[in-house]
C-alpha cells in the first residue's frame, strides 16, 4: 500500500455536493471527514479542492459557524475550528473564514460562566479541573474539552495578527493553553478531558494526546508536554489501529522525536483500502505526507 | 378589601408566572405504556468466557418464544474504551455467541453496533479488546455509531427536557435490537445496565466525547428519553465477570458467573440490581421506567431459570449511591 493508492481511495470517495462522508457506507456529507480529506489531498488537487471549498462555503451556518454535517441544527460546533484551518490559503474563503473564527473566540466552554464556575469550585468536585481555565467544548453551551480547545488553539494561531475584532485572541489562547494543561491526566497524556475522576486517574487516550501536543507546539519545554511525548513515544510502537498511530506520528514529528520506524508501522497495517472511516484513511495519508501536514495545520517543527 | 387594578395585574402575573415555572412539573412525561402483560427474564450461570457460551446462550435463548426469522437484529454491546485486564466491556465472546445464535434463529441480518463514549478511536478499542479479530473470523459486519449517518429523532418522554436527538440510522431502523451491557456500578447514575448502555446510540461525532449534553441534561432522564426513542427488543446481559465500585472505567472486577436475558429491559435491569445486590426500585431510571417502558415488580415478571438472589455481599458502589443497598 503506498501513498499513491490511498489518495486515488480518497478521491473515489468524494460526493457529487463536493464533501466526504464519515463512514464510507453514507451518503451523509460531514464536515470533519471532507477537512481531513482536503487537507490530505494537498494543494495539486485542484478541481477536488474547488469543489470542497464550493461545499464548505455552503455549509457555513448564518453565525459564521459550522455544522457537523449538512443537514445539523444551525448552532455550530467545534468543526469549525478545522475548516478555518483547510480554508486557511483560499483567498476567495477569506470572508467567512473570518466570521468563522469571530464564532469561535465568541465561543467558550460552559465553565466560563461565573454560575459554572461557582458550582465546580463548591457543588461539583468530582472531576478534577480548575473552572478559571476554560477552553472550547464540542458545541455551544457544554463545558471545555481537550479536542475541540486544541483545535481551536490551532486554528486562532493562525491569526496574522490580532486585531481587526480578534484583540481578545491571544488572551484566550492563553487561557485555552492553560486549561489543556491543566487537564493532563496524572501519568501523561490526554483523554477527552477528564484526568481524575472521584479521586481516580483516568487513562490517557494517544490520539487525543497528539492532538494537543500539536496545539501544544510552542511549549515544548513545558513538564506537562515532555511527560505527554514520553507517554506517546512509549504507546504508538503498540498502536493497532491507524487513526490513533497516524495522530501519533503527526504530533511526535511535530516535536521531532523519531517516527521512522512508526510511518512504517502505519503503511503496514493491513486493509487500509477497507478502512471505512474516510477520516482515518485521510488522517494516514496526512501522516504519511507529514511535513506536508505540519503545515497545513499551522505546526511548524 | 378592596382589589385594586394594580393589584389585580401584579396578582395575575404571579399567578401565570408560578403557574408556568410549575407545569412541566405536573405535566405528564410520557404518552403511552410499553410494558407487557408478563415478561420473562432468565438468569444463567456462566462461570467463564469460553466456547461453551455458544451452548449456554443458544439453550438460554430457546427460553424465550422469540421470532427474529427475516429481521435485521442489532447487537449493542457495551464497549467504552480498552483498559487491560478491567472488565469495563461486554466480553466480544458472549457478543459471538449472540450473533451466531440469532442467526441460528432465522434473522435476516446480525450487526453489532456501538459509539463508544470515552476513546474517539472506535477501531483502536475494537482491535484491542478483541472485537475485531473475532468479528473478522465470524464475518460479523460492525457499524461505528458515533460516526453513522444521523436522522434527527424527535424524543418519545420528556423528563431530560431535550425536544429531539439526532440518532444513528443503523439503530432507527433495526428491526430487533439487543442491547447487551456489561453489569457495573457507576459512579453518576448508581448502575450502567441495559437501559444505561443506549448511551451508546448517541452520536459522539454530533455531541462530542464524553456524550456530555446526557450528563447535563439529567443521566436518569436521559435514559429514559432515550429508551422510551429507541425500543430495547431484548437484553443480553453480561454478568459473568462484572465491575463494582467506581465504574464504569476505574472498579473492580468482580466474578458473578451470571448472563441475564430478557424481553424486557427494566425487568433485566431490575434483576441485574438484585444480583448485585442493590433496590431496583431505588434507582430512579427502573423505578420510573416501570411505569411505561416494562416491568420491574416481580408480580409481573415470570423467572424463567435460575431464582434471582442477591449476593452475601452486595456490590461496592461510589458513597453518593450507598442509598442504593437493598435493605
Amino acid at each position: 500500500m503506498v501513498l499513491s493508492d490511498m489518495s486515488a481511495e480518497l478521491i473515489r470517495r468524494q460526493l457529487a455536493c463536493g464533501g466526504w462522508s464519515a463512514l464510507r457506507s453514507s451518503a451523509q456529507p460531514a464536515l470533519e471527514s471532507t477537512c481531513y480529506s482536503v487537507l490530505a489531498l494537498g494543494p495539486e488537487a485542484t478541481d477536488i479542492r474547488e469543489r470542497a471549498q464550493v461545499f464548505l462555503l455552503r455549509a457555513q451556518n448564518p453565525n459564521g459557524s459550522w455544522p457537523v454535517f449538512v443537514g445539523d441544527d444551525k448552532d455550530g460546533s467545534w468543526l469549525t475550528s478545522l475548516v478555518a484551518i483547510t480554508l486557511r490559503d483560499r483567498v476567495s474563503a477569506i470572508p467567512a473564514r473570518l466570521k468563522g473564527l469571530h464564532w469561535l473566540l465568541s465561543s467558550a466552554g460552559k465553565e466560563a460562566n461565573w454560575f459554572w464556575k461557582w458550582k465546580f469550585r463548591t457543588a461539583d468536585r468530582h472531576v478534577r479541573f480548575d473552572p478559571d481555565k476554560f477552553g472550547w467544548p464540542w458545541f455551544p453551551d457544554t463545558v471545555s474539552w481537550v479536542v475541540p480547545s486544541a483545535f481551536a488553539i490551532l486554528a486562532l494561531n493562525q491569526l496574522p495578527c490580532s486585531c481587526g475584532g480578534f484583540e481578545l485572541a491571544p488572551s484566550r489562547l492563553d487561557r485555552g493553553v492553560e486549561m489543556l494543561i491543566d487537564r493532563a491526566c496524572p501519568g501523561g497524556g490526554w483523554n477527552a478531558g477528564n484526568g481524575v475522576v472521584y479521586g481516580a486517574a483516568v487513562a490517557p487516550h494517544p490520539d487525543d494526546t497528539a492532538i494537543a501536543l500539536l496545539a501544544l507546539r510552542n511549549r515544548p519545554q513545558d513538564p506537562i508536554v515532555q511527560t505527554a511525548l514520553n507517554y506517546l513515544e512509549r504507546s504508538a510502537p503498540t498502536l493497532t489501529a491507524p487513526w490513533s498511530l497516524a495522530w501519533a506520528v503527526l504530533a511526535l514529528a511535530a516535536h521531532r522525536r523519531p517516527i521512522t520506524f512508526l510511518r512504517s508501522a502505519l503503511l503496514d497495517l493491513t486493509n487500509l483500502y477497507y478502512v471505512e472511516d474516510t477520516s482515518t484513511l485521510a488522517l494516514v495519508c496526512l501522516a504519511l505526507d507529514h511535513e506536508q501536514a505540519l503545515v497545513s495545520l499551522g505546526v511548524t517543527p | 378589601m378592596s382589589i385594586t387594578r394594580r393589584d389585580f395585574i401584579i396578582g395575575s402575573t404571579a399567578l401565570g408566572a408560578g403557574a408556568s415555572v410549575s407545569a412541566p412539573f405536573f405535566l405528564p412525561r410520557y404518552h403511552f405504556d410499553r410494558r407487557r402483560k408478563r415478561s420473562r427474564v432468565a438468569v444463567l450461570h456462566a462461570e467463564q468466557y469460553s466456547q461453551k457460551l455458544d451452548e449456554v446462550l443458544r439453550a438460554g435463548l430457546g427460553l424465550f418464544p422469540l421470532d427474529v426469522r427475516g429481521k435485521t437484529v442489532v447487537l449493542k454491546p457495551n464497549l467504552v474504551d480498552y483498559l487491560p485486564g478491567d472488565a469495563i466491556n461486554t466480553h466480544p465472546m458472549l457478543v459471538r455467541a449472540a450473533a451466531e445464535a440469532l442467526r441460528r434463529l432465522g434473522a435476516k441480518s446480525v450487526v453489532v453496533a456501538e459509539g463508544p463514549g470515552h476513546q474517539r478511536d472506535t477501531q483502536l478499542v475494537l482491535s484491542q479488546s478483541g472485537y475485531q479479530e473475532s468479528f473478522r473470523e465470524e464475518r460479523i459486519r460492525f457499524v461505528d455509531l458515533n460516526r453513522d449517518e444521523l436522522i434527527r429523532t424527535r424524543l418519545l418522554a420528556c423528563y431530560s427536557g431535550m425536544k429531539q436527538l439526532w440518532l444513528p440510522r443503523t439503530v432507527l431502523t433495526a428491526d430487533f435490537l439487543v442491547s447487551m451491557p456489561k453489569v457495573k456500578t457507576h459512579h453518576w447514575s448508581g448502575v450502567t445496565l441495559a437501559m444505561k448502555n443506549m448511551f451508546g446510540v448517541v452520536p459522539g461525532a454530533r455531541y462530542g466525547w464524553p456524550k456530555n449534553i446526557l450528563h447535563w441534561k439529567g443521566i436518569q432522564e436521559s435514559i429514559l428519553d432515550l429508551c422510551a426513542t429507541v425500543p430495547i427488543h431484548f437484553v443480553i446481559a453480561d454478568g459473568i465477570v462484572a465491575l463494582e465500585g467506581n465504574g464504569p472505567l476505574n472498579g473492580t472486577p468482580r466474578p458473578l458467573g451470571r448472563i441475564v436475558l430478557a424481553d424486557d429491559p427494566v425487568a433485566a435491569d431490575a434483576t441485574c440490581a438484585q444480583l448485585m445486590g442493590l433496590d431496583p426500585d431505588r434507582i430512579t431510571h427502573i423505578r420510573e421506567g416501570s411505569k411505561f417502558l416494562g416491568n420491574s415488580s416481580l408480580v409481573a415478571v415470570d423467572s424463567m431459570a435460575e431464582p434471582v438472589s442477591a449476593p452475601a455481599t452486595p456490590f461496592r458502589v461510589v458513597p453518593e449511591f450507598e442509598y442504593l443497598y437493598a435493605l
